[in-house]
This record gives C-alpha cells, structure tokens and sequence, in this order.
C-alpha cells in the first residue's frame, strides 16, 4: 500500500474510532494529533492503539504508544509500514 | 460464545470454590497455581467430571515469563479470556515491630503486584473484545486493618484502590471491575489458627460462623456475570455481617 493509500485510512480510523465530528480530509498529514491540533488525550490514544490493532493487524507494544509513533498522521503511517515490514 | 475464565490460585480455598462456580455458570476455567500442579489438576479433573471445562497451569504471578506464558497460551488455545480473577494471594503475618523487610515485599509482591501483572498480561485482549470482567479477591483485612498483617493490609488495601483506579479507565469499554473481600473463611490459609483463636474469631462474626469458600464464590460468580454490567468499581464485602 502506498502511503497516498494509506494516510486516507489512518484519517478515516482517527475519525471513526474517536467519534470525531469532522470530515477526515481535513486532517493535516504533518499537524500534531495530541494536545494542540486535533488535542486527542491518553484515553484516545488507547482506543488508537486498538484499532491499528485490529484494522492493521499490528502489534503495538506499550512503551510505543505517545511517542513519536502517534505525533501526527505521517508518524502513525511511518509507524505502520515500519511494523508491516518488520 | 463460551467465555473463558482465568482464576489466578484456583487449585485449592477460595480460588477452587470460584473455578467450580464458574465452571458451573458456563464457563471454560483456566484455573493457575504457584507450582502444585497436582493439586491444580484436581480441581480441573473435578470440573471435567462434573461436565464443566477446565485447564490447570503453573503460573507463579512473581515471575513475568510465566505470566506471559499464562496469557500466550490462554490467547492461542481460547482467543483470551473474558473473565479474570485475580485469587492469588499468600499471607506472612507477624506484628511490625518483628516484620521482615522481605515478608512485606513478598506479600506485596504476590497480592498486590501479581494482580498488576496478570491484569496487564490480559486486559488488552479484552479491550479488543468490549467485554470483560476482572474480580479482585480482596479481604477485609484491607479494608479494615488487621493485628499481625500490615503487609497484608497493606497489600489488599492496596488492591482495592487498583481495582477502583480500573474501573474508571475501562468503564465505557464494556470492563467491569470489582472487588470481593471475604472475612473469616475456612480454608487452608487459616487452618494454623489455635482452637482459641477460632473461638476468638467466631466471636466476632455475627453470624458466629466462619464463612464457606462457596459462599465468596458466590458472590464472584455473579460478579462475573452478564447481570452485574452495571456494577464497577466495588468492594463487595462477604463476612458474615463483621462491617
């Protein structure tokens, strides 16, 4: 999958599993997710953590949740391959 | 779907009471012990016969590996549990003053930390699935304090506020989580105590008996029903009316 496929998804997952009412393109690739930006908190991050989990078939281990891997949609792409490809 | 169950100590005591208990309410039990497996395979042999589903492993919730092991295996055979109770728990009582440093640790270790590893080991496969239920096995001890069991206050006070702490975090994902804190119950655990201390105890519960492991069971078996999905976040007291 290319990342012009996959970005659309990870925003689509953003906004479905966080009831976010917005539309998912409006979601800048590079904005932070956390705080300021779309201001998501830890309880978001784990319900993030559960759908890559189950709509990307990934494992994602504690101490990588918060950090870089979830700053911004690019982060969680970058994450993603990086897991797809280990 | 049949759920399975985990019931951390649930060869001998309480943990054996709560096996049968929801073993009986349908459920596949997979029912842990320190190290006497024996003893562990008896209760689940127990089940079997009495048509329920059991599985009995070794786990020791001080070491993490075999924690680990614990939940892979309960992943890969059954798609992870539903149901957790965390039974486990071991008592090192002396007055203070003379408590060893490495007796409040090991009861620390195994009542309070235990159920912080397996609870952890387990809790991610049932956010996946929206539903669960985890059961602390607590005592009033913790609620109350008790003469000669600091450490042991200690630990299961501790428990009780994890088990409150939670609840708040899985409440809207379908996880409830509760306590039972049994009072004076016969079981191994207090088959030491003296004639006199009996009497002494006995004196003290109104209802002037000690309690049944079935009777703790009882209470966690609809705990870790479908009936209890508006309950989280409690200390269920069991004692023969002590409070």
């Amino acid at each position: 999958m290319t990342r012009e496929e996959l970005a659309p998804k990870v925003k689509d997952l953003i906004v479905r599993r966080l009831k976010l009412e917005i539309d998912p393109k409006t979601i800048d690739d590079a904005a932070p997710l956390f705080g300021e930006g779309l201001g998501l908190d830890s309880i978001d991050a784990l319900e993030l953590v559960l759908g890559l989990e189950q709509e990307f078939h990934i494992k994602v281990e504690d101490e990588e949740v918060g950090v870089k891997a979830f700053a911004s949609v690019n982060a969680l792409c970058d994450f993603i391959e990086q897991k797809k490809t280990a | 779907m049949k759920k399975t169950a985990v019931v951390t100590g649930g060869s001998r005591g309480i943990g054996r009471a709560i096996s049968l208990e929801l073993a009986a309410s349908g459920a596949r039990v997979v029912l842990t012990c320190q190290k006497d497996l024996g003893r562990a395979e008896q209760t689940a042999e127990e089940i079997r016969q009495a048509g329920g589903e059991a599985l009995a492993l070794a786990a020791d919730v001080l070491k993490p590996e075999e924690v680990k092991a614990l939940a892979d295996r309960v992943s890969a055979d059954f798609g992870g549990a539903e149901i957790l109770v965390n039974n486990a728990g071991v008592i090192k009582d002396s007055l203070f003053p003379f408590m060893k440093e490495e007796d409040w640790d090991y009861v620390v270790d195994v009542d309070l930390k235990g159920a912080f590893r397996v609870t952890k080991a387990l809790v991610r496969g049932m956010l996946h699935k929206g539903w669960g239920r985890i059961i602390n096995v607590v005592s009033v001890s913790g609620i109350s304090g008790h003469v000669g069991q600091a450490n042991y206050s200690a630990a299961k006070g501790g428990l009780i506020a994890f088990t409150k702490a939670l609840a708040q975090e899985l409440a809207t994902r379908g996880i409830t989580v509760n306590a039972v804190a049994p009072g004076l119950v016969d079981t191994e655990i207090i088959a030491h105590l003296k004639e006199e201390a009996r009497q002494e105890f006995t004196g003290r519960i109104p209802m002037g008996r000690f309690g049944k492991p079935e009777e703790i069971a009882a209470v966690v078996g609809f705990l870790a029903s479908e009936k209890a999905s508006y309950v989280t976040g409690q200390v269920w007291r069991a004692d023969g009316g002590m409070a």
